[in-house]
């Protein structure tokens, strides 16, 4: 019960949060057209067959005009890629916040050999170079939708468990958490009860997050002709337009509906755990949140940064000039 | 004490590229009791005997008549002679010598993304950081979650249709003559350099986004630290703080992390080599995957994961050993 309520005071503060209200309007709005795609298409997206309507430019009888090589309606098909969007994105992103989280608090508060199990399985996949593994993988376990969703699960929740392990290991120190263990609190219950609600906010902006950055990489590997061949997915237009000559004839509307789709569903979902992260930790406002989005989305770059540095934690300490004597020079 | 730490992270990192190369030699084999069943589907027009003799053909060429333990150890002793195996195209090419043939075409395209990426990104993210939360600022934010919701291969469709399609200013797909009769003239460089501005053009405008950010950040970290600030206490000039203290100190990371980042472009830049149809080693990749020719899937793969392991301990290890600052504390 205090739990919904909690939930809930987080959403009106979302809302009354400027950025923040567009975020929900514009999720709200992706989510309506998903789900009553079949009435607000006003063509069969899959209808192949319209042999008189094929690469018709924007017209008042075809909103984004149709493709050359089929004649489908693209602003039908726009309508309808976005269930694919949706429904990869949002699912990963709410399975990779469970894995990660239990995974993160588990080698965060139990450490030793499950911390360092974890830690090592992190770190390997850390080195694998992540959209060939996504290829190689498809192809051994099949494009199916599920399938899908599946590996990019079991490939998203590392940078999530990392971050979520740093956070742990300063909550496991936390007065709070000391005070439940010496009143005999068994290590679940802790876990449960008194770390996990401690990460919540994490949890809840980095299902935004890379619910954002799993739309980007299943555009691409629909793209690249890998995705589920029988939905019809914003990536997967972007390609037939390429192989059917929308550069070659100047079919702009036929690459910029598509491209245009993919970019309101990131953008709306990025702002969203934007927004989360300065309500749930605004003193870090500014810097800390475009570090998150370059975290969770692919960008290798700065979280090897990142790693690098959390190596330093691990290996020794960072004395700032002037610093003075730390704990292990006395130990 | 240092060198300890040295010895164990070199060990450490075989112990990856150890695990690493053991995935990649299991990944083809995961679902099939037969690996010539993967790599050579059954065929909807052939008869049950046909595809018996083919598998036993496969099993043959390949050595998959052998123990599954068998195979590993001879995979890994393949791999020790630097031998990644043998390809299943027609005329069965090493592994090796089609990647070397890809390699340097895949590099033109990172390394000169990388090199335009962090010239143009430094600047943008110190002159972010020097005037930290105002225009120059927000700008910098806006366009980064602006153009981070804008897929790269979208980028370099538009600049395909526009630049290529419309303008005519750059080839909009590579040339094959590139490749076939490159030679080490001006005009056949120059043509290089002609295929190569849109596919690095859609490349380098997330790179640039992103080693901005991070010089950014990392600029402002450093502001923060203490010894900025007695350098600010002594007196010192604005101008040689922000030169001398700060970006001196700021770019060790972003230097360092380069090598590390390579290994993500390449892996990331398959879609864009798939746009433009650029000769290297992505589209190597996806033709690779398109005729389940595992081997060479696998060799890449190890190629760029042993790369990034490299890269990543060079980097701990230039720091462990250079940085004055980092000590090697207890293991605690």
């Amino acid at each position: 019960m205090k739990r919904m309520r909690s939930i809930g005071t987080f959403i009106k503060r979302i809302w009354s949060h400027k950025q923040g209200k567009i975020g929900i309007v514009m999720v709200s709005f992706l989510v309506f057209v998903a789900v009553f795609a079949p009435l607000l298409a006003p063509y069969d997206p899959y209808d192949v067959s319209q042999r008189a309507a094929k690469g018709l430019p924007p017209s008042r009888q075809h909103l984004l005009g149709t493709s050359i090589s089929t004649g489908q309606d693209i602003f039908s098909m726009l309508i309808y890629g976005t269930r694919v969007s949706l429904i990869v994105g949002v699912t990963s992103g709410v399975c990779i916040a469970f894995v990660g989280s239990i995974l993160g608090v588990a080698a965060g508060y139990l450490g030793g050999f499950v911390d360092s199990l974890i830690m090592r399985i992190v770190d390997i996949m850390l080195v694998i170079p992540t959209l060939p593994l996504v290829i190689v993988l498809t192809n051994v376990l099949g494009r199916d939708f599920w399938i899908i969703i599946l590996i990019f699960v079991a490939l998203g929740w590392t940078g999530l468990a990392r971050t979520i392990r740093s956070l742990v290991l300063v909550l496991k120190n936390s007065n709070y958490v000391k005070a439940a263990e010496l009143a005999g609190a068994g290590r679940w219950h802790v876990m449960v009860r008194h770390i996990l609600p401690g990460t919540s906010h994490l949890l809840i902006m980095s299902t935004a997050l890379s619910s954002a950055g799993i739309m980007v990489a299943e555009a691409g590997l629909s793209f690249l002709g890998l995705g589920d061949p029988t939905a019809i997915s914003w990536g997967k237009m972007l390609a037939d337009a390429q192989s059917g000559g929308a550069l070659l004839f100047g079919a702009w509307w036929w690459i910029l509906a598509p491209g245009l789709g993919i970019f309101l569903a990131v953008f709306s979902f990025m702002r969203l755990g934007i927004v989360m992260e300065e309500i749930a930790n605004p003193r870090m406002k500014q810097t800390s949140s475009v570090y998150k989005i370059f975290k969770s989305l692919d960008s290798s770059y700065i979280e090897e940064v990142f790693n690098s540095m959390d190596d330093y934690e691990q290996i020794g300490v960072i004395e700032s000039a002037g610093g003075g004597e730390t704990h292990e020079t006395d130990a | 004490m240092k060198y300890t730490y040295v010895i164990k992270r070199i060990l450490y990192s075989i112990f990856v590229f150890a695990i690493v190369i053991t995935l990649n030699f299991f990944i083809p084999r995961i679902g099939v009791d037969d690996p010539a069943e993967r790599y050579y589907p059954p065929q909807g027009n052939m008869s049950e005997i046909e595809y018996e003799i083919i598998k036993q053909v496969t099993r043959q060429q390949y050595g998959f008549h052998v123990s599954t333990w068998q195979q590993y150890m001879n995979y890994l002793e393949g791999l020790s002679r630097g031998d990644l195996g043998t390809s299943f195209r027609p005329g069965s090419p090493s592994v090796s010598s089609l990647i070397l043939g890809r390699l340097p075409w895949t590099l033109v395209l990172s390394v000169s993304t990388m090199i335009i990426g962090l010239i143009i990104g430094v600047l943008f993210g110190v002159i972010a950081a020097v005037k930290r939360g105002r225009w120059q600022d927000t700008m910098l934010l806006n366009a980064s979650t602006i153009m981070i919701a804008l897929p790269s291969f979208f980028i370099a469709l538009i600049l395909s249709f526009y630049l290529g399609f419309e303008l005519e200013i750059f080839p909009a797909y590579t040339d094959p003559n590139m490749v076939t009769q490159f030679s080490w003239t001006l005009e056949s460089i120059r043509r290089v350099a002609q295929n190569a501005a849109l596919p690095v053009l859609s490349m380098v405008v997330g790179s640039v986004i992103s080693y901005a950010q991070g010089t950014r950040n990392a600029v402002i970290a450093v502001t923060n630290e203490d010894f900025v600030l007695t350098a600010r206490a002594k007196g010192l000039k604005q101008g040689t703080i922000r030169y001398k203290h700060i970006l001196r100190n700021s770019m060790l990371p972003i230097v360092t992390s380069l090598g590390m980042s390579i290994s993500g472009l390449i892996g990331g830049q398959v879609v864009i080599e798939q746009v433009f149809n650029w000769n290297g080693m992505g589209t190597l990749f996806l033709e690779a995957n398109n005729s389940n020719d595992y081997p060479l899937m696998m060799g890449i793969m190890i190629l760029l994961s042993g790369f990034t392991i490299f890269a990543i301990l060079i980097t701990d290890l230039v720091y462990v050993l250079l940085d004055p600052r980092v000590t090697v504390g207890d293991k605690r």
